[in-house]
C-alpha cells in the first residue's frame, strides 16, 4: 500500500531479508536476461557485419 | 546554518542542511536545462521529419546547438552535482566540506551556463555542440564554457574533501557504500573529463581572440576527452543510481561487492579510451593507435557495464527472492512495484541502457563496421539509448525519490508520475530504434535537409526512409509528452507541493 503522491519505496520500505526463505542465492530469471541479451548481442553485430560485406564488396 | 542537521524520518540518515540547500539548487536548475532541451529537442525533431521541415536552416543549426549543450552538458552535470552532495554528505551522515566554496562554484555554475545559453540564442554560437575548430563561435561561449567547468571541478573537490571529513569525524563505519563508491568514481572521470576541458577550451577561447592557432585534428582528439568522457561520468552515475534505486525500491541485495567495485575501478581505467570511437574515420590517426583504443582495452570498460548489466538486476531477482517471491522464473518481476514509477524507470533504464545502447554501441564502435555507420542518424539513435532512455530516464526515476525525502513534499499529479516512465521509455525506444533504422540507411545526421533542395546532384533514398522518419517523431513526440510530465510533476511539486508532514507515513 503507498500514500498518495508517496513512492512505495517511502511508505512500505521493503521488509527485511530473510536468507531462510532462499538460501541458495540463485537468479535464474535474470541468467534468462542474459542470454536473451547475448544473443541479441550476436544477431545485431552479425547483421553488422552482413551489411558491410554487401556494401564493400571485395573482388 | 552550517552545522545543523535534520533526521530523515524515512532513512534514518543526517541530513545536513547545507546538503539539502546545495541538492535542491543544482536539482531546480538541472530541470530548467532539461525544459529548454527538451522544447528545443521537439523543434529539431519537426524540422529532421522532412514532411513538417519546421525550423529554416540557420534556426535548425542554432538550437541543435542549444539542445546539445543543455541535455549533454547542463541537465547532466547540475543533477550529476546533486548526486555528488547526495553520496557524499547524505548518505554518509557528515557535514558538507566548504560550503561556502560549495555555493561560489554553484554561482560559477550557473553564470557559465547563462554566458553559454545567451552566445547560443542569440546566433553568436551556431558550432553545435562539438564546436569543432575552425567553426568560430563568439569568446563568451567558451569563456562561459571554462567557468562552468571550473565550477564543476570545484564540486567535485568538494565531493572528495567531504568523503575526508566523513572519514576523520567518524560519521560512518566500515566501508563507504557502493552508492558513493560508483559516485567517486563518477568524480574520478570527472577530473580527467574537465582536465581535457581545460585543455582544449582554454587554447580555443585564446583562438577566437585571435590569439593563438588550434589545429582542427588536435582539437577533435583532445575535445573528445572532453565530449565523450563527460557522457562516462553519466554512466558512472547512473549505475550508482540503479543500485540505489534497486535498494529503496524492492529491497535489492548487492550479490558481490567487491565484483561491483571493481567494475567501477575498470571505468576509471579504461572507459576514457571510448573517446577515440570519434577518430575512427579521422585521417589523422594510425590504425593501431585506433585499434588498441577502441576494442582490446576499451573492451575491459564494455565488460564493467555488463557486470553492472547483470549484477543489477541479478540483485533485485534476489532481493525479491528472498522475500518470498520464488515461484518459476519471473515471479520476482511480474509482483515487483511497477506503480512505483523509481522502479519502472529503474528497470526501463536498464534495458533501453544495455540492449539498445549498449549493443548498438559496441559494434559501432567497431573500426570496420563504423565507417557504414559514422556521422549517419545510427550515431544519435545510439547515444540517444545511452542517455536519454538509459541516464536521464534513472535521474528522473531517483528523483520521484529525492522530492519526498530530501525536498519533504509529495508527488503532485501522482498518477501522472506513474505512467511518466512509461511514456518516456516507449518513446525514446521507439524514437532510438527508428533513429537507428534510418541512419542504416545511409540518413545523415546533423543535417537541415535530407532532400538536399538546391544541391547540383540528386540524393535518392529507400522510400523506406519517409516512414522510418516518420516512426521517430512519433516516438520523439510520445517521449516529449513523457518528459513534460515529469517536468510539470516536479516543479509542482517542490513549488506548490504538499508537504510530507500532512499525513505521509515517515
Amino acid at each position: 500500500m503507498s500514500f498518495h503522491g508517496v513512492p512505495q519505496g517511502v511508505t512500505s520500505p521493503p521488509a527485511p531479508a530473510s536468507a531462510g526463505e532462499d538460501e541458495s542465492h540463485k537468479t535464474p530469471g535474470t541468467l534468462v536476461l542474459v542470454f536473451v541479451f547475448l544473443a541479441a548481442f550476436v544477431v545485431y553485430y552479425f547483421v553488422n557485419w552482413k551489411l558491410l560485406s554487401f556494401l564493400w564488396r571485395i573482388g | 546554518m552550517s552545522d545543523r542537521f535534520r533526521l530523515c524520518p524515512t532513512t534514518g540518515l543526517k541530513v545536513h542542511a547545507q546538503a539539502d540547500a546545495l541538492i535542491k539548487a543544482n536539482a531546480v536548475v538541472a530541470t530548467v536545462a532539461l525544459l529548454i532541451g527538451g522544447v528545443t529537442a521537439v523543434l529539431v525533431m519537426l524540422t529532421r521529419w522532412q514532411a513538417i521541415h519546421l525550423l529554416p536552416a540557420d534556426w535548425f543549426y542554432r538550437l541543435l546547438t542549444v539542445h546539445g549543450m543543455n541535455m549533454l552538458i547542463f541537465f547532466i552535470l547540475f543533477f550529476e552535482m546533486a548526486v555528488l552532495y547526495f553520496a557524499s554528505a547524505v548518505l554518509l551522515n557528515s557535514r558538507v566540506a566548504a560550503p561556502k566554496m560549495a555555493w561560489s562554484a554553484f554561482v560559477l555554475m550557473v553564470a557559465g551556463t547563462g554566458l553559454v545559453e545567451w552566445t547560443m540564442f542569440t546566433g553568436r554560437a551556431d558550432v553545435l555542440f562539438t564546436s569543432y575548430v575552425p567553426l568560430r563561435a563568439h569568446p563568451a561561449f567558451y569563456l562561459g564554457v571554462i567557468l562552468f567547468a571550473v565550477g564543476a571541478l570545484v564540486v567535485v573537490s568538494i565531493f572528495f574533501a567531504t568523503l575526508v571529513v566523513a572519514k576523520r569525524e567518524k560519521t560512518y563505519q566500515g566501508s563507504v557504500p557502493l552508492v558513493t563508491f560508483g559516485a567517486a568514481t563518477a568524480a574520478i572521470i570527472a577530473v580527467i573529463t574537465l582536465g581535457h576541458g581545460a585543455a582544449i577550451y582554454i587554447p580555443t577561447f585564446l583562438w577566437s581572440l585571435n590569439l593563438m592557432h588550434v589545429d582542427a585534428q588536435v582539437y577533435r582528439l583532445v575535445w573528445w576527452g572532453l565530449g565523450h568522457s563527460s557522457q562516462q561520468i553519466n554512466v558512472a552515475a547512473m549505475v550508482s543510481v540503479w543500485y540505489l534505486l534497486g535498494g529503496l525500491t524492492v529491497g535489492a541485495v548487492v550479490l558481490n561487492e567487491k565484483i561491483s567495485r571493481s567494475a567501477f575501478v575498470l571505468y576509471v581505467l579504461f572507459i576514457s579510451m571510448a573517446s577515440a570511437h570519434h577518430l575512427l574515420v579521422d585521417p589523422g590517426m594510425g590504425a593501431a593507435w585506433k585499434v588498441w583504443n577502441t576494442s582490446y582495452a576499451m573492451y575491459l570498460a564494455v565488460l564493467a557495464s555488463m557486470v553492472h548489466g547483470f549484477t543489477v538486476p541479478a540483485g533485485m531477482e534476489l532481493g525479491q527472492r528472498l522475500r518470498g517471491y520464488t515461484k518459476g522464473l519471473f515471479e520476482w518481476l511480474r509482483k515487483a512495484p511497477w506503480g512505483d514509477p523509481g522502479f519502472s524507470a529503474l528497470v526501463f533504464s536498464v534495458i533501453i541502457f544495455g540492449f539498445v545502447g549498449g549493443i548498438t554501441g559496441v559494434t559501432f564502435g567497431t573500426e570496420q563496421i563504423n565507417i557504414i555507420a559514422h556521422n549517419t542518424l545510427r550515431i544519435p539513435g545510439h547515444f540517444h539509448a545511452t542517455v536519454v532512455g538509459g541516464t536521464a530516464l534513472a535521474f528522473m526515476g531517483v528523483t520521484y525519490y529525492v522530492i519526498p525525502l530530501i525536498f519533504r513534499k509529495r508527488i503532485a499529479f501522482w498518477p501522472l508520475a506513474r505512467i511518466q516512465p512509461y511514456l518516456f521509455a516507449g518513446g525514446m525506444l521507439v524514437f532510438s530504434v527508428a533513429m537507428t533504422f534510418a541512419g542504416t540507411f545511409g540518413v545523415p545526421r546533423r543535417h537541415w535537409d535530407i532532400s538536399f533542395q538546391q544541391a547540383p546532384f540528386e540524393v535518392q533514398y529507400a522510400p523506406a526512409v519517409d516512414l522510418v522518419i516518420g516512426v521517430m517523431a512519433v516516438g520523439g513526440l510520445v517521449a516529449a509528452l513523457g518528459g513534460g510530465i515529469y517536468i510539470l510533476v516536479t516543479v509542482w511539486s517542490v513549488f506548490f507541493g504538499q508537504p510530507m508532514e500532512k499525513g505521509a507515513r515517515a
